[in-house]
């Protein structure tokens, strides 16, 4: 009866001013590794992008470890003045964040470059900027 | 060819025949001249058996090798072909030496593997060099501080392994052997200049020939391999050196895991002794009760942790931790070791949950990752029958408390995860627990347990707390079995993560008669109205307590 989940997978697509990476699969101990790693690979001192859009349509699950390389993400694309979002997050993910306090964490140093760019992510439900409901 | 009567005698033997055998003189007597097998197989041949070999007989005839192809004659006569096979014979006895060295070598890779004692290894490596490649084998490891293990071990004889300050420059090759250079050939050692403790005690007769032939192991050497032959036996072949070669490449390796599986199962020993959790009981009038079950990954250490710190008195509050930290393994166990070892150090500030998980935070906070812990913190003191409690959840999930009429409340504390973001914010909230009444702290091995009757179901909050309704009124360490079973019995044969479980009671009152400490010390009595399901002492359980103090009081 058991479904085995979609492979673990990273999307990149390359838009001006905009990387967008989507997550599919587990993010977890055995994963997470992978993401950091892309995101490493396009964070370059100068990169062409201001704004890093990791879209969580296809994520099934994610454990402890894929929340810390989220943190490790948004310490990198913070340090680099990258606006970071995290997008289409499914009810675990919102719920770890908003369990971990670790939501308005996300959102916060965003704000700035998220309400700027609002317009052009209205690709659907659950925009990591500036809809988030911070902890509560 | 040639042709063989009834009684052995040659009747005709051609040219060729007579270079094969050149004793044969025509007017010789029955069998006179003629190879032992080939007498043999004739005498099979007249004997009435015929040609029912499944193969023609053969045999060596003056340092080549033959094979017979008989046809009977007319009177009884056979006249056998004689057709030099030398060629071919040499081919299969080498076929037949490989695949005699296959086995060896596959053999030795078994034998090695099957077992990752380090000393054992060692001896099995010597004695199975005794028993396919020389009269006797000297393994030197590499040294331990100055001294090296040596392994002795002569064919017919025992292993005998001692450690012994030795000078590995004094036979030559072995210094680079055990820094794994390739090995020196065979003809450049002198036997006469093998030291005597190269030589295992009791050898026979002088050294004839040595070879000294490294262990490669998994990066680093695994040792070196001392072959002796004595001078009786004829010396090493190139064919036996790399023969010798292909042996120490398995043992090597063999060695090599069983040494590394040695060290990493000291390391985590060594970690599990500091990490394990604490026994629990009672402590200045409240229940405590912890359960803990690792994830099967056993050579992995969990990242979650427990901890009760007693008040100096009863009067001060006792501090709780329950805590997880992300990811497993060493980095998990060095992060766990540290938040434990921090909140020890600032149990004097527990009063202010707050200030504790902001300096806890600066103390973990690194450039280098960002592993990080959730934890919950739980003052707790006894006051007038009831205990009061004071939770804080940095990024934990929040405790649960049952209450006496069956009611599940789950605690509104939050706040930040500690270990990965600047600053740490959190809401304590109180709350007071009556008699019989338990507060619950459990980790997301329990809630996120795969299982159940359809399989890969989560077990979840909700399936929590409706098995903790149930649990209203009962002691602290019941609750914690009933926990631990339920999300045992979901999980059915499943894999999971580490699952921990604390449970903090407000006692109830008992009759005097029956005193706490009886009633815990002793698993052979009922605990008679205590109500506990299942048997007392279930394995695995280190929650058992051992001490209570002061209920009765």
């Amino acid at each position: 009866m058991t479904t085995l989940p979609p492979e673990f997978g990273l999307d990149v697509i390359t838009a001006p001013d905009v990387l967008t990476i989507e997550v599919v699969g587990d993010l977890d101990y055995e994963t997470s590794d992978e993401l950091l790693a892309t995101v490493a690979d396009h964070l370059t001192p100068d990169p062409a992008f201001q704004r890093l859009r990791l879209d969580f349509r296809g994520l099934t699950w994610i454990d402890s470890m894929g929340l810390s390389t989220l943190l490790m993400v948004h310490r990198r694309t913070s340090a680099t003045g990258i606006a970071l979002t995290l997008d289409n997050r499914p009810g675990f993910l919102q719920r770890m964040l908003d369990l971990t306090g670790t939501l308005d964490h996300f959102t916060a140093t965003a704000e700035g470059e998220g309400e700027a760019a609002d317009s052009g992510t209205g690709t659907g439900t659950g925009t990591g900027t500036g809809t988030g409901t911070g902890t509560g | 060819m040639l042709v063989v009567d009834r009684a052995g005698g040659i009747v005709e033997a051609n040219d060729a025949a007579r270079t094969v055998l050149p004793d044969v003189t025509g007017g010789d007597g029955p069998y006179e001249n003629l190879p032992d097998w080939l007498t043999e197989a004739h005498r099979h041949m007249t004997g009435g058996l015929g040609a029912t070999w499944a193969e023609p007989p053969s045999g060596a005839i003056g340092g080549r090798h033959f094979e017979a192809h008989p046809r009977p004659g007319a009177d009884g006569d056979v006249a056998w072909w004689l057709i030099d096979a030398t060629d071919r014979h040499l081919a299969e006895e080498t076929l037949r030496r490989e695949q005699e060295r296959a086995a060896i070598l596959s053999e030795v890779s078994s034998t090695l593997l099957s077992s990752l004692n380090v000393p054992r290894c060692m001896e099995v490596t010597a004695r199975l060099a005794t028993r396919h490649l020389a009269d006797a084998a000297v393994l030197v490891a590499p040294a331990q501080g100055r001294r090296h293990p040596v392994t002795y071990a002569q064919a017919h004889g025992p292993a005998v392994r001692v450690t012994r300050a030795v000078d590995p420059a004094t036979v030559p090759g072995l210094a680079e052997a055990l820094q794994g250079f390739p090995p020196v050939p065979t003809r450049w050692i002198d036997p006469g200049a093998i030291p005597a403790w190269a030589i295992p005690e009791g050898f026979e007769g002088p050294v004839g020939s040595v070879t000294v032939t490294p262990l490669p192991g998994h990066g680093v050497p695994a040792g070196a391999l001392i072959l002796l032959r004595s001078s009786t036996v004829r010396a090493f072949t190139e064919s036996e050196n790399v023969f010798a070669r292909l042996f120490a490449a398995r043992a090597g390796a063999a060695l090599s895991a069983a040494r590394l599986y040695t060290e990493q199962a000291a390391v985590t020993a060594t970690l599990m002794q500091e990490l394990l959790p604490p026994a629990l009981g009672g402590v200045h009038g409240v229940d405590y009760a912890g359960g803990y079950r690792p994830a099967q990954d056993s050579e992995r250490i969990g990242g979650d942790f427990y901890d009760v710190h007693p008040g100096a008195d009863p009067s001060q509050e006792s501090l709780v931790v329950l805590g997880d930290v992300a990811g497993k393994g060493l980095d998990a166990a060095v992060l766990t070791g540290k938040i434990r070892n921090t909140l020890h150090a600032l149990l004097p500030l527990a009063h202010d949950h707050q200030h504790v998980l902001n300096l806890l935070n600066a103390a973990l906070l690194t450039s280098r990752h960002t592993r990080f812990a959730t934890l919950v913190l739980v003052s707790a003191r006894h006051r007038a029958g009831r205990v009061r409690l004071r939770l804080t959840s940095a990024g934990h999930l929040p405790p649960l408390i049952v209450r006496a009429d069956g009611r599940v409340e789950e605690s509104g504390t939050r706040g930040n995860l500690v270990g990965a973001m600047p600053a740490v914010s959190v809401r304590t909230e109180e709350t007071v627990l009556a008699p019989g009444e338990t507060c619950l702290l459990y980790t997301d091995g329990i809630t996120e347990a795969r299982g159940g009757p359809l399989g890969g179901e989560l077990y979840g909050v909700e399936r929590l707390k409706r098995a903790l309704a149930e649990c209203a009124g009962m002691p602290a360490e019941a609750v914690v079995e009933r926990v631990q079973m339920l999300a045992a019995q979901w999980l059915g044969q499943g894999r999971h993560d580490d699952m921990a479980v604390i449970a903090i009671s407000a006692p109830r009152p008992r009759p005097l008669t029956v005193t706490g400490g009886d009633m815990h010390r002793g698993h052979s009595g009922n605990p008679g109205r205590s109500g506990r399901p299942g048997e007392p002492g279930v394995p695995g359980d280190p929650g058992t307590p051992h001490e209570r103090h002061g209920r009765s009081a």
